[in-house]
């Protein structure tokens, strides 16, 4: 074996594994799954879900592979530019990746494939469409079997979204505790009522928790009496008008405003898109995270210099404008995600190793936080050297706005509670950054009493 | 399951009865549709355009 270092996510599937050599990441395709593959490419499959924005692309490699007694192959998948998770989606992104999933499932069928998983965690957002980035998920179709994935794309997809559909936007957070999606026994009791009277969330969800528990411990060899091309096709269309049907919305003064209810001056506001532009495109990043992206007006800023920019906020609704707004723009390279900064998404699964925490993702060469500071300084209580160090150990460009006491967002924050924050002043934010990052900026932002940095950490 | 080779999945012996239960009924309704197709198809109707395997990836 050479230094070849196997991801610590991909054990599941004895189909193969995927690995890094040198910082390439490759897939290494095992003998057992040597058929499957042939067909996937001969069938003309893999070139139809690829041309059509649906699986990732890859080449076939000549590196060794890592472990090579059970090697068959080893390709090497395009890159995606940042992995995401569903905890981590708006709504919309996780609708649209379960309409990606089943569409690939249908057009599998039609060349006698089908998916032996359908796990949300292998859709991820390439060129701002849900994609499926498992190349070894397909297995050949035989007359007669069932669907093996159903449980799985029921627990990964339509659960969480007839939950954040019926229910609360919010619970899209059980995924982040159930690793394998939904339990369907959880998703009925949480469902409402009136949930029984759609034929699809009857059947694929209630219904189908019951029958999980009633034949839990007996072993089943239905005879495929029944079940053939036809009979699956319907359960997939069925699958995929249940979740078209679905929506979200969100309620009120929530949706849409989120620029009206700031300070901010409109010469204020283009002044700060105008700084965050030329600072991109003079630091020319690879990769940007916006720290409280809001609905991506400064991340587009950003993008625009041809960084691939990750747009973080912890508002469900915020993020699920602008996800809308990516689609609707054809954007390739902006990625809304929802996280909380104050707790974010840890390290989940088999020995804490299968998804990554949101700092085990970076660092990135530049991170944008704009009128955030305030809200973790003086809201969640973190001193000015933590925040510090918390954004040092994240980027190596940061631009940061610093919102003094004297505006009027912090006098909001600062009304119903005693201010016990003698440090948070324009000094002792100097003091406390200037210790982690070179200042190279500082410029007023015009008409507010706002101050826009670029720093650089210190190494 | 002798009918699924190379199976890592457990795919639960409910979520499979209640599959198929799902699935031969609305199996009946795609096979209904086929069938409809081809009486019209009969009487000189244009069949829908079926969904093309090469269009986009068309996310609503």
């Amino acid at each position: 074996m050479s230094k070849a270092e196997q991801l610590s996510a991909s054990f599941r599937d004895p189909s193969g594994f995927l690995f890094t050599d040198k910082g390439i990441l490759y897939r290494q395709i095992n003998r057992a799954y040597s058929n499957d593959y042939a067909r996937l490419i001969d069938s003309g499959l893999y070139g139809r879900l690829v041309k059509a924005n649906l699986l990732i692309p890859h080449v076939e490699s000549d590196q060794l592979p890592a472990k090579s007694e059970a090697a068959f192959k080893v390709i090497q998948p395009e890159r995606v530019p940042f992995i995401s998770y569903p905890y981590e989606w708006s709504f919309s992104q996780l609708k649209d990746a379960a309409l990606a999933t089943l569409s690939i499932q249908k057009r599998a069928l039609k060349l006698d494939m089908s998916l032996k998983d359908a796990s949300a965690y292998n859709i991820q957002f390439v060129r701002g469409k849900a994609t499926l980035i498992d190349t070894l998920s397909f297995e050949a179709y035989k007359e007669g079997q069932p669907w093996v994935a159903y449980k799985q794309f029921c627990q990964h997809f339509l659960a969480p979204l007839a939950l954040m559909s019926y229910r609360d936007v919010r619970l899209s957070q059980l995924m982040r505790v159930y690793i394998d999606g939904v339990p369907l026994d959880l998703a009925s009791e949480l469902l409402p009522a009136k949930t029984k009277f759609n034929f699809g969330l009857l059947t694929h969800i209630h219904i189908h928790a019951s029958a999980q528990k009633r034949y839990s411990d007996k072993a089943v060899a239905p005879r495929a009496m029944g079940m053939n091309k036809q009979a699956l096709t319907g359960l997939i269309e069925s699958l995929e008008n249940t979740i078209n049907k679905l929506t979200w919305k969100p309620a009120g003064t929530e949706w849409g405003d989120y620029y009206e209810n700031t300070n901010y001056t409109d010469s204020a506001f283009e002044h700060k898109k105008v700084l965050v532009r030329e600072w991109s495109v003079e630091k020319n990043p690879a990769l940007v995270w916006d720290l409280g992206g809001n609905t991506g007006v400064f991340s587009r800023e950003a993008a625009s210099s041809g960084a691939f920019t990750v747009s973080f906020d912890i508002d469900p609704a915020a993020v699920e404008q602008n996800y809308r707004t990516v689609r609707s723009n054809k954007e390739q390279n902006v990625l809304p995600l929802i996280l909380d900064l104050t707790n974010p998404s840890p390290s989940l699964g088999w020995d804490n190793r299968e998804r990554d925490s949101f700092g085990a993702r970076g660092p990135v060469d530049m991170a944008l936080a704009l009128a955030i500071i305030h809200h973790l300084a003086i809201s969640n209580n973190v001193p000015l050297p933590q925040l510090a160090d918390f954004f040092a150990a994240r980027c190596t460009w940061l631009v940061i706005e610093f919102v003094p006491k004297s505006d009027s967002q912090v006098k909001k924050l600062l009304a119903s509670r005693e201010d016990i924050f003698p440090n948070y002043t324009r000094e002792g934010f100097e003091a406390a950054f200037g210790s982690r990052f070179k200042i190279h900026k500082a410029e007023a932002v015009r008409d507010s009493e706002r101050t826009l940095y670029l720093m650089e950490v210190r190494s | 399951m002798h009918f699924i080779p190379n199976l890592y999945l457990d795919p639960g012996s409910g979520s499979i009865l209640i599959q198929i239960a799902i699935a031969v009924l609305l199996g009946l309704g795609v096979a209904l549709r086929a069938s409809w197709g081809s009486i019209k198809k009969l009487f000189g109707v244009k069949p829908k355009q079926e969904e093309d395997d090469d269009s986009e990836n068309v996310q609503s």
